[in-house]
């Protein structure tokens, strides 16, 4: 299993990883990245209350049945467009949202878990021409603004499960990541006997700031499964590194989350859960800049197609609806999304995956006028544990 | 668990690295709100704000190297640039012919190649071919062609000496050329090309087809006052009679094997105009001392405050602005001028210093047309200097190399003609300038 681990660390490393892209939030952080696995993206899950032992960087406490060292890597590729106004356009990236590591430390019969999530990301250029007043002169100016970066939270995290119905978990993490701005303008050249100069501008920051995260779930019946969890962050700030000035400072509000699975048959289960986040009072950003909207939802169904003595195939499907955090204008920004998923669990004993691999298609579309984006966007998780 | 063979797995694996090289694409709006506009402002900065003082240097490169030559004579009696009349220009051409050729080859009565070593050379002339664009005249001029009695050196020989060299200086018997003995006369008319041809006489060929004479040197010039003629092309052509095929004429040429120009006067240099160009050549040296912080410009303080701090990367453009000024007559441009602008490497070492590489020779911008410098003159030009106002700002080159802060204004090839261009200087009333187009951002 070694092998397979060195090539999921490779892949890790080895392209650079790309960031989400929206438009929205271009005057905040960006888009929030839902770092979740394919059997939530495919349940419709926000990453919290699926039964079963799994990693999740926003339930903390789903670790603590966890019985060998497990890695767990997860890329996004997206394919969308997007119509702002009379224009339209694509956007295509790939990413990886989300890397987890989980190692049981048997005499505390508890799980530390490391993990590497995105949290809030954003990638687009932005053009504009005018005439400008040179001098006296009228000139024409072309100015390209791009903006590419976005913050991860790196967490540490333990998990322990009391007694056979409640399991808690926390995390202590810090924002990492870097946010590179490039501007460029370029002036018609009418005007002098050699060509302009282009001006370029390139100005860099890194993310700081610490987050803090505790959770609950309980298993009060064995067809029932709970959890919920409370996350604090400190502030988001932008550093500037060497040649950049300018220090930024966001206040992150206090995240409430909450999910729970039915078992409806041995082999269909249906989930649900909820995240509260509310933005409003939230300073550093500009005026009109974040939505009023807190709430996000969402559900599915998973069942389990085949189901041999060590492995099975689990289908899903499932619908989210998020309520992103920064408006593109006035309107509060809306994203919905449905989804299809399917579970290919090489090695299952006793309900729980020790190899495993979770495909998701998402169909989705965001809003906030003027802006519409709709993508299809793929989940691929690997899940491998060793002894 | 216990270790198992995963084929499944690895190949996911693989599949999601491949996956993961997926081209990019950024979305990307033409969208007035994602973008903050830049901030451009063009300021002029006065003479004493950008330099600390100027210099003219002349005496770089010969008549020699320019490769052709000029015939003048009274052309452009006058002031120059700071008023100081001047007699007109009186300028002769010096050639030198190689050997005759002892042996030809001709096409024989059966159309064959043949080379004959007994030809005999019937009459010559010597052929002169004029610039008609770079030629200043009214209409026919007489061309003389003197023989040359002194030994001189093709490389450094000028109006006053032979030889003009570091280490020996040998005067003419008489300035322009020493004493001469006039071979023969043609009239040159514009009108009915850009040739003429100047006959020899019998005696002369028979003495110079003789191997053993080393000096078959002419001297070309006018009597003719008013014209500065622009010599481009000097060869003797020998009508040949072979004996293979003697019923033939055959044209032999004979090439010049140095050629130069000797004049008189030489420019005076100037107290405190900038001159540019001439042959030997005229170089202006700026010393540099551009601000680092701006302040005082109205348009620049209303948008970002005032002081504001500069950078190379901000400078996207920047032109030294420079007034003409009428020179000389007799050496007024005549045809495009083109300059340069070059970092002085070793500023203690002017006026033999070395330079640095050209910054106009690829990306133009140092094209003068003549007009500009004809009376009145006083026309505002601008050499762009964006590349080493840039390297000031920086305190290094693009590439990491050392700066100087002197500059020096030169002709693209030194000499390039014997006009030279000429520009108010610190004293006049248009003093140089430097024209900054510079760039800000304020984000996205």
């Amino acid at each position: 299993m070694r092998p397979i681990i060195l090539t999921a660390l490779l892949a890790v490393a080895a392209p650079a990883p790309a960031v989400a892209q929206s438009f929205l939030g271009y005057r905040a952080l960006g888009y929030p990245v839902f770092a979740t696995g394919g059997r939530a993206v495919g349940t419709g899950n926000l990453g919290i209350g699926l039964a079963g032992t799994e990693f999740s960087a926003s339930d903390p406490a789903a670790s603590a049945g966890m019985l060998l060292p497990t890695i767990s890597l997860t890329m996004q590729p997206t394919w969308g467009t997007f119509e702002v106004g009379d224009e339209s356009g694509v956007s295509n990236t790939t990413r990886f949202p989300l890397i987890g590591v989980g190692f049981p430390v048997r005499q505390a019969r508890g799980v530390a878990t490391f993990s590497v999530a995105g949290y809030m990301e954003q990638r687009w250029a932005g053009r504009r021409t005018d005439i400008i007043d040179l001098a006296g002169r009228q000139v024409l100016a072309e100015d390209e603004f791009e903006t590419s970066g976005g913050a991860s939270v790196a967490r540490f995290g333990w998990a322990q499960r009391i007694g056979p119905v409640v399991s808690v978990g926390v995390t202590a993490g810090a924002y990492v990541g870097r946010l590179e701005q490039f501007f460029e303008r370029t002036l018609d050249t009418l005007n002098v006997p050699t060509d302009v100069r282009s001006f370029n501008e390139e100005r860099r920051w890194r993310y700081g700031g610490y987050n803090l995260a505790a959770g609950l779930s309980l298993d009060p019946h064995e067809l029932v499964h709970l959890a919920g969890t409370v996350e604090w962050s400190s502030d988001i700030t932008e550093h500037p590194r060497p040649g950049t000035e300018g220090r930024n400072s966001y206040s992150i509000p206090l995240r409430l989350s909450g999910g729970a699975t039915a078992r409806l048959t041995p082999r269909l289960a249906m989930n649900g859960s909820v995240a509260y986040q509310d933005w409003t009072g939230a300073e550093g950003f500009p005026d009109g800049a974040v939505s009023t909207l807190a709430l996000s939802y969402g559900g599915g169904v998973e069942w389990t197609a085949i189901q041999a003595e060590t492995r099975s195939l689990p289908l899903r499907a499932g619908y989210r609806r998020i309520a992103p955090p920064f408006r593109y204008g006035t309107q509060d920004p809306v994203e919905t999304v449905w989804s299809l998923g399917v579970g290919v669990n090489f090695v299952e004993l006793q309900g729980r995956r020790y190899g495993w691999m979770d495909l998701a298609v998402e169909r989705g579309s965001r809003t906030s006028h003027p802006l519409t984006e709709r993508f299809w966007r793929a989940t691929i998780s690997l899940g491998i544990s060793r002894s | 668990m216990t270790h198992r063979s995963m084929p499944a797995p690895a190949l996911a694996a693989a599949a999601l690295l491949t996956l993961g090289g997926c081209t990019d694409e950024i979305p990307t709006a033409m969208r007035d709100e994602l973008v903050q506009p830049g901030v451009a402002i063009e300021i002029t900065l006065p003479y004493d704000d950008f330099v600390t003082s100027t210099a003219v240097h002349g005496g770089y490169g010969r008549t020699s190297q320019l490769g052709g030559g000029v015939v003048a004579h009274e052309f452009g009696p006058g002031p120059d640039e700071e008023g100081v009349e001047g007699p007109g220009l009186d300028a002769a051409t010096l050639v030198r012919f190689g050997h005759f050729p002892p042996t030809i080859t001709v096409v024989d009565t059966a159309g064959t190649n043949r080379i004959d070593t007994l030809p005999a050379f019937e009459s010559a002339e010597i052929l002169v071919r004029f610039d008609t664009v770079g030629s200043i005249l009214d209409g026919p001029v007489e061309i003389t062609a003197h023989r040359v009695r002194e030994d001189w050196d093709p490389v450094s020989a000028d109006w006053d000496f032979a030889v003009d060299t570091l280490g020996a200086m040998v005067p003419w018997s008489e300035p322009g050329g020493g004493e001469v003995e006039e071979i023969a006369r043609a009239v040159w008319d514009p009108a009915a090309g850009d040739t003429v041809q100047i006959v020899l006489d019998s005696a002369l060929i028979e003495e110079w087809k003789d191997s053993t004479v080393t000096s078959r040197d002419v001297r070309l010039s006018t009597n003719d006052p008013g014209v500065r003629l622009r010599v481009t092309l000097v060869r003797i052509l020998l009508n040949t009679v072979p004996s293979i095929n003697p019923d033939t004429l055959v044209r032999v040429p004979v090439p010049t094997t140095a050629a130069t120009f000797i004049y008189a006067p030489r420019p005076r240099a100037p107290a405190s105009a900038l001159r540019v160009g001439g042959a030997p050549a005229w170089r202006t040296i700026f010393n540099f001392n551009v601000p680092r912080f701006l302040n005082g410009h109205p348009d620049l303080c209303d948008a970002l405050g005032c002081p504001v701090a500069i950078s190379a990367d901000q400078i996207s453009y920047a032109g030294l602005q420079l007034t003409t000024v009428a020179g000389s007559p007799a050496f007024a441009p005549s045809d495009t001028l083109i300059l340069d602008v070059r970092m002085v490497t070793a500023p203690d070492f002017l006026p033999k210093s070395p330079l640095g590489p050209s910054t106009l020779s690829r990306r133009g911008g140092g094209i003068l047309a003549p007009e500009v410098f004809r009376p009145p003159a006083g026309q505002v030009v601008e050499i762009p200097v964006t590349e080493l106002v840039r390297d000031q700002l920086r305190g290094e080159g693009a590439a990491g190399g050392p700066v100087t802060s002197t500059l020096a204004l030169l002709s693209i090839l030194e000499p390039w003609s014997i006009e030279y261009a000429s520009f108010a200087g610190r004293t006049s009333r248009s003093p140089p300038s430097l024209r900054l187009i510079l760039n800000f951002s304020r984000g996205g």
